[in-house]
Formats: C-alpha cells, sequence, structure tokens
C-alpha cells in the first residue's frame, strides 16, 4: 500500500522549526541593516520616566542599580546610556550599584565611555559602588548608613572621602532610584528604599508586564521598557542611541511572527477542509 | 521612612497577622477532622501518566527547580520533586534533577535520598543524577537543554522560579517530544509555558500542589485559610471601591487606610473615631 | 537589664570590639567546629524523636527572630533615651545574621562546584559516554577560575596586571563568556517564534482570545504600529494597564498568600514535605 503524501496544508503545519529560524535570521539581519528608521509614538510610562528626571535639579543625587549581563545587552545598554545622558543634561550627580559581578564590570565600563565623552569626572560628579552580593540587606544597610555599608567604590576609594558623595549620610539624602534590571529586583527597592524617593524603572520587555501594577498604583513613577522604550526615550532626547535600530528590527519581527501565526491558523483550517472533504 | 518594621506600616501589619490566623486556625480545623475541598487540578493528575510514559519509552524524567535560591519556592518545587521520586522509584524510571542554586542542590540530594529511601529502594538513589550546572542564567539554560537534547528525555518537571531560560527548557522539551508539565510562581514566564508545555500551573496553584498530592490535613487546611486570606482581599477591594465612590479619596478614613502612618497614627484614629 | 539592652541597641554586642577583632573572630570559628564536631555524636544517639526536637526548636527561635525584629515596635527612647529611634534592639543583628546567611550560601556553591567536578573527572576518568565534554568543562573552569582570580587580585593591586592577564581575561571574558550568554539569550527570539507559530491556533474560544490579544499587543508596542494606525498602541497600553495589570495583581495576591503561609508551615515545622 502506497503512503499518504502529505498535502501542502499538513506540510505548513508540520514545518521544520529550523526553517523557521532561518526565515526569523534572515529578517534580523535585514532589517538591522536597512537604513530604515521608524519614529516611535511616546507611550505613557516613558513620558512620566523622562519628566521625573525634567524635575532633577542641578547636583541631585540619582541612585542606578544596574543588574544587567550581556545576555540583555540589546535591551538594557540603550537604556542605561540614554539615562545617564540625561542625567549629565541635567548635571545630576549619580552612582552606580551593581548586584552581578558581570553587570558590575558592563556598567562600569559603559558609564566610563559615556561619561568621558561627555566631559563627566569620575569622583567628582559620578560614581559606582561595586558589586553587592544581597540586593535586600544593602539596600536596608544604605537606608540606615551609606557610607559604612558600601564602604568602598569600585576603585577602593573610600565613599566618605569622595567629592561626589560629599554629605550623604543615608539613601535618604538621594532624589531617585532608577532600577535598570531584567530580572525583578525593583519590588526590593520599592519595599525597603525611603517613601520620599522616586522609583524608575527600566526592565526588559519580558519583564515589563508585571510592573503595571506598580506603575497604576503611583509605587513606580515612570518605566522605559525594553529597546522600544530607549527609542522613544531616545527620541525625547534629541540623540542616536542604539534603541531605534533594535526596535525597527523588533518591528518586523513582530510583523513576521503575526504573518506566520496567521498561516499556521489558515492552513489549520484549509486542512481541516480537506479532511472533511475526503470524508 | 521606609517600610522596614511592622510599626512602619500598621495595615500591612494587621493584614498579616489575620492571613496567619486564618491559616493556623483552619490547619487545627483539619486536624480535628474536618472534611475540606479542594478542586481537580489538572496538569497535576497528568503526573503520574507523565512518568509511566517515561517508563514505557525507557528515557529518564528531568526535574528542574529553575534558579530558585533557597527559599518557600524552593522548598515548595522539592516536595513536588520528592513526590515525583517516589513514584520514579516504584518502577525504576531513570531521573534528572538539575539545579541552578547550590543550597537547593544540597537540600535536593537529601531529599531526593529520602524519596528513594521512602519508596524502598535506596538502591535506586544515584547521587551523579542530582546536578548542580552552574548559577549562571544561561550557562545553566545551555547545561540544561543539552541533556535534555542528549537523553531525549521523555518528561519534563518544571516547578520553581523561572525566568528568561524557561522557554529554552520548554521548548527543548518539546523538540524531543517529552511530556511537560510547569509550574512557577513567576507571572511573565507563564505565557511562555502556557505555549510550551502540555500542562501549566499558575500562581497559588503551585503552593497548592503538595496539599493536592498528598491530601495531609495541615496542607489542606492551610490552603483553605489562604483562600479565606483571597477572600478578605476581595472584600476589601470591594469595600475600598464602594468607600471610595461614596465618600471620595480625601475623604479621613480613605486617607488612613490607603496612606499608613504608623501605630501612632492608628491609634489617634480610633481614639479618635474617624482617622485623621 | 537596662545595661544589655542598651549595649543591644547600640550595635556594640552585635560587633567585635576593633582592637582584638582578629582574637575574638578566631576563638568564634574555633568554637563553632568544636560546638558541631561535639554536638554530631550527641545528635547521632538522640533518637530519631529527640533530633527533630532539634530541629524544630532550631528553625522556630531561628524564624522568631526574623519575625521578632520586623514586629517589635522601633521607638524605645522612653524608657532607653540613649537607644536610636529607628530601630529596635533586634534591628542590629539583622546585617549580621544576613552575612552568616550570605556565608553558607557561598559554602553551598563550594559543594556545589565540588560535585559539578568531581562527576566530571570520573566522566573524563572512566571515559564513560560523551567524556570529551567533560574534559572541556574541566579545562574551561580551571582556565577561567584562574584568570578572574588573578584579575580580582590585579583590581586590588595584589598582583601586577601583566600582557598575558590583560589579553588573556579580555578573549575570556569579553570575547567569549559575554558573547556566549548573549547567544543564549538570543536563542529566546527563536524560540519563541517556533512556539507562537505552533501555540496561537484558534481551537477555542479561549485560544482565540488569547491569540488576538498577543497579535494586537505585539504590533501596537511597536513603532511599526504606531505607523499602521495611531489607535494601535493606544489599544496595547490599554490591554496591558487595564487587563494585564488587574490579572497579574490577582495572581500576586494568591502567590503572596500562598508564600506567606508555607512561610508560617515551615516556621513551625508544620510542613513535612522536603524534612
Amino acid at each position: 500500500m502506497q503512503a499518504r503524501t502529505q498535502s501542502v496544508w499538513q506540510r505548513m503545519l508540520s514545518v521544520d522549526r529550523r526553517w523557521l529560524y532561518l526565515i526569523l535570521f534572515v529578517n534580523i539581519v535585514i532589517f538591522l541593516l536597512a537604513p530604515l528608521r521608524m519614529p516611535a509614538s511616546i507611550s505613557p510610562p516613558v513620558q512620566k520616566f523622562y519628566d521625573e528626571i525634567e524635575k532633577l535639579q542641578p547636583g541631585d543625587l540619582v541612585m542606578i542599580s544596574s543588574n544587567w549581563s550581556a545576555s540583555t545587552l540589546a535591551e538594557n545598554q540603550p537604556q542605561l546610556e540614554a539615562v545617564i545622558t540625561h542625567l549629565m543634561r541635567k548635571q545630576a550627580r549619580f552612582t552606580i550599584i551593581s548586584i552581578e559581578a558581570q553587570s558590575r564590570d558592563i556598567s562600569y565600563r559603559l558609564a566610563e565611555r559615556v561619561t568621558k565623552e561627555k566631559g563627566y569626572q569620575y569622583g567628582e560628579q559620578w560614581a559606582h559602588f561595586g558589586f553587592v552580593p544581597n540586593l535586600v540587606v544593602a539596600i536596608k544597610g544604605m537606608v540606615t548608613d551609606l557610607p559604612n555599608t558600601i564602604k568602598q567604590d569600585v576603585r577602593g576609594t573610600e565613599i566618605s572621602k569622595m567629592p561626589a558623595l560629599r554629605g550623604v549620610k543615608s539613601l535618604s539624602d538621594y532624589k531617585v532610584v532608577i532600577d535598570v534590571t531584567p530580572s525583578g529586583t525593583v519590588p526590593a527597592w520599592i519595599s525597603y528604599s525611603p517613601k520620599n524617593l522616586t522609583i524608575l524603572y527600566c526592565p526588559t520587555s519580558v519583564m515589563a508586564a508585571e510592573a503595571y501594577t506598580y506603575l497604576d498604583s503611583g509605587q513606580i513613577k515612570g518605566m522605559i521598557t525594553g529597546a522600544k522604550g530607549a527609542q522613544e526615550y531616545e527620541q525625547l532626547l534629541g540623540i542616536k542611541g542604539l534603541g531605534a535600530p533594535f526596535a525597527n528590527t523588533i518591528s518586523f519581527s513582530h510583523l513576521l511572527i503575526i504573518a506566520f501565526i496567521l498561516l499556521g491558523n489558515f492552513a489549520m483550517l484549509m486542512n481541516r477542509l480537506q479532511a472533511r472533504r475526503e470524508g | 521612612m521606609s517600610y522596614q518594621h511592622a510599626q512602619d506600616n500598621w495595615f500591612s501589619a494587621i493584614i498579616i497577622g489575620f492571613i496567619a490566623l486564618a491559616v493556623l486556625m483552619n490547619i487545627l480545623r483539619a486536624q480535628l477532622g474536618a472534611q475540606l475541598y479542594i478542586r481537580r487540578i489538572p496538569g497535576l493528575d497528568a503526573i503520574d501518566e507523565a512518568i509511566g510514559r517515561s517508563t514505557e519509552l525507557g528515557r529518564p524524567v528531568t526535574m528542574i527547580p529553575g534558579l530558585t535560591s533557597f527559599g518557600v519556592v524552593a522548598v515548595q518545587a522539592l516536595t513536588i520533586f520528592k513526590y515525583i521520586t517516589k513514584q520514579i522509584a516504584r518502577f525504576a524510571t531513570p531521573m534528572r534533577l538539575l539545579s541552578g542554586d547550590p543550597t537547593v542542590f544540597a537540600v535536593a540530594q537529601e531529599a531526593i535520598a529520602d524519596a528513594y529511601n521512602e519508596a524502598g529502594r535506596p538502591d535506586l538513589y544515584d547521587p551523579d543524577n542530582v546536578r548542580f550546572l552552574s548559577d549562571r542564567q544561561f550557562a545553566f539554560a545551555s547545561g540544561v537543554a543539552g541533556l535534555i537534547q542528549r537523553e531525549r528525555v521523555a518528561a519534563n518537571f518544571m516547578f520553581g522560579e523561572f525566568f528568561a531560560e524557561s522557554l529554552i527548557f520548554a521548548e527543548t522539551g518539546n523538540m524531543v517530544g517529552a511530556i511537560q508539565i510547569a509550574g512557577t510562581v513567576s507571572f511573565t514566564q507563564v505565557p511562555f509555558f502556557v505555549a510550551a508545555c502540555d500542562y501549566t500551573i499558575i500562581g497559588d496553584e503551585f503552593y497548592a500542589t503538595s496539599a493536592y498530592l498528598s491530601r495531609e490535613p495541615v496542607l489542606l487546611g492551610s490552603l483553605v485559610g489562604q483562600d479565606i486570606a483571597k477572600l478578605l482581599f476581595a472584600l476589601t477591594t470591594l469595600g475600598g471601591v464602594i468607600a471610595a465612590s461614596i465618600a471620595g479619596t480625601d475623604a479621613p478614613i480613605i486617607k488612613l487606610l490607603g496612606q499608613p502612618g504608623g501605630w501612632e497614627a492608628f491609634w489617634k484614629s480610633v481614639l479618635q473615631g474617624g482617622g485623621q | 537589664m537596662v545595661v544589655l539592652t542598651n549595649l543591644m541597641a547600640q550595635q556594640t554586642i552585635w560587633r567585635l570590639p576593633e582592637e582584638s577583632r582578629v582574637l575574638f573572630a578566631t576563638l568564634i570559628v574555633a568554637g563553632a567546629f568544636v560546638l558541631i564536631l561535639g554536638l554530631i555524636p550527641v545528635l547521632q544517639t538522640l533518637p530519631p524523636r529527640g533530633r527533630r526536637a532539634i530541629v524544630v526548636t532550631v528553625t522556630f527561635l531561628a524564624g522568631l527572630f526574623f519575625a521578632a525584629e520586623f514586629f517589635l515596635p522601633v521607638d524605645w527612647t522612653a524608657i532607653f533615651p540613649k537607644d536610636d529611634p529607628k530601630r529596635n534592639f533586634l534591628t542590629p543583628a539583622i546585617q549580621p545574621a544576613q552575612n552568616v546567611l550570605q556565608i553558607i550560601g557561598a559554602l553551598a556553591l563550594g559543594l556545589g562546584t565540588f560535585g559539578l567536578v568531581r562527576l566530571h573527572l570520573r566522566n573524563a576518568v572512566q571515559r564513560r559516554a560523551q567524556w570529551g565534554y567533560s574534559i572541556v568543562l574541566l579545562v574551561s573552569f580551571v582556565v577561567m577560575a584562574a584568570f578572574s582570580i588573578l584579575n580580582t587580585l590585579a583590581e586590588k593591586k595584589i598582583v601586577e596586571r601583566g600582557p598575558v592577564l590583560e589579553r588573556g581575561f579580555a578573549i575570556l571574558f569579553d570575547h567569549t563568556l559575554i558573547q556566549l550568554d548573549a547567544a543564549m539569550f538570543s536563542l529566546v527570539a527563536f524560540y519563541i517564534f517556533s512556539a507562537a507559530y505552533r501555540a496561537f491556533r484558534i481551537r477555542s474560544v479561549e485560544a482565540s482570545i488569547l491569540m488576538f490579544t498577543a497579535m494586537l499587543v505585539m504590533i501596537g508596542v511597536v513603532p511599526l504600529g504606531a505607523q499602521i494606525s495611531p489607535a494601535l498602541p493606544t489599544i496595547a497600553n490599554w490591554v496591558l494597564a487595564q487587563l494585564n495589570a488587574p490579572a497579574q495583581r490577582a495572581i500576586e495576591f494568591g502567590v503572596g498568600i500562598g508564600g506567606l503561609a508555607m512561610a508560617i508551615r515551615l516556621w513551625l515545622s508544620l510542613e513535612r514535605g522536603v524534612t
């Protein structure tokens, strides 16, 4: 007995996933390299984020919690670059803290590069606190006594001796904390940081969904979501960064996925009709 | 002021007290013989089916607690894995437990050894089947994906806290044709598990699993206490919506409940009878 | 009693004296060793019920410490005028307690690493299946550990940062580890594609709602959506803020309550799962 050949619809439904991966790969490469650029519509969370930073006065202190590593570089790097650029524009002082060894190195090097380009001095206007193994313990410690909790910066200088941190006794001396992270660290900031501190959030797109409850209740005042949020923020700042090209690539990848979902459903429908016709 | 102590947020402290009371009272009720009902959770009913399929195919079962650091989520995950191991021990099905946290790994070794002992098959326990791969997220993910592919696992159980690596596990398991049951408290990973797994256990169903599988009175009672606490939350929300709609959000009682300011504010409001 | 609580409130009792810190630390570590070595035979001779009683007591006291620190009032200046009004007498002990937990975690990491290395060494020595990969793991482990430790020592100026160390660490960290990390995460994008193609089918009413909502949000959150129609970003934001957020809140309530109930059961040793 001859084996039944698969119909085109059945072949579409059982397509080898490697073909799908190849199509997506080609799609990403084409639109990453293509000079096509689309403006973004500014979403309310990004606008709120921008407005909060705009309220800062020169010399105000900002804490940046940077916990991302190479894996989420495409989403978190444009966010951090745009945020640091905005803070420098407002002449705010900022410190960076990390809960991961890799993120310590990555954020330190990124901040060094971005601040050097704009003439910001390490130790005078910004500092990096290095790596802390436990965020909750660190936050609780910084709320009571920051210099004794952190003790030294990433270069080994005592915190109490740094001009950027002159007069700083605790986290209450800060105005804003910005959490740039691919993991769920923002609840720790919400729970344990002083209530006068404004919390702003820069998550990856996957983590953004669970932040809407905090946005709604006002516990987070603004949010930049992934590469697309970075593109919106760059647009507000009027700068060119990595957010725009990445967000455009994501646009066409989403379009491709939607097209294939519709195709898959169409194939399923046609397959059912064919099966019914054949008896 | 931050919420570091109960005194900073009396409302939360009272809520915690009420939840604890509800749980303990219902545990007592259950221990005194009350018959408590728990609804069917399809994903948990499928555990035995998955193990049976593994045994027929002669391919291993993998259990993954994810990157959960040691805490209540990890303990719950290990409780579930202990149950699964006892079932596996009956059929001598090969198993692998892959951990991304060293403390969880240390406890898992003891838990799995205990499970085999309790099932009467201590000879089947192989310490090399409980492995710590890496605490780095994607090193762990690549280790797990590689093992699933090489050993062509037939059943994959993922219970615990997961992050971006969840889809890597689930899709790799799907590629090799494994039956997959996932349970997580990580809200953001639920869609990936729903898309790639056969059964997904969401939210507090994860905590209900040990009660469902063991039917122990203490656990059933605790579950009923949790549900009563949830009912309280729902009624409080409804009450707050109605009160705010009638009195407006500037009313003293709404402000008192909405902006806790410590024990002083609370006692003042009680003594003054209405808030500040 | 007043002196003791004042001492505890001022943190003196939780910190070693500055002058003889090394001596006290040595004594404490030695004492801990003696205690544990003495405790093991005692625990082994005890019947199972006795051992369980000790475990239950220690668990309860450990949990009681954190619960008491949270619930005890903080302002005791009416009774102890020298006290800090922002904390109670247990608060200064939280940091040392957390430090102890971190040290236990670090020890567990050593245990896990030992288990991993032992497994792969055995695979390599006994030439078990795929032992070549075990060799790769062991060599990578040793090389990466060596360069990382030297790099950290160089950062603290304990060793000199030579060109070999600089170049080697750059190759291993910047050009290998970081790129592999990013590559693994990028797999998620491809897996999402195949999972979505397979899973988003009109099989039931719920599945259809899931599919159409997902497609709306997917196109609404990207710049292309705004180009197609200004309504798409609005709809996507509405779905995220008004549908996703309440559903998530409900799930988080359940998870939080479940976690609290489980913590209570563990604290009171009512949970018999793992132990």
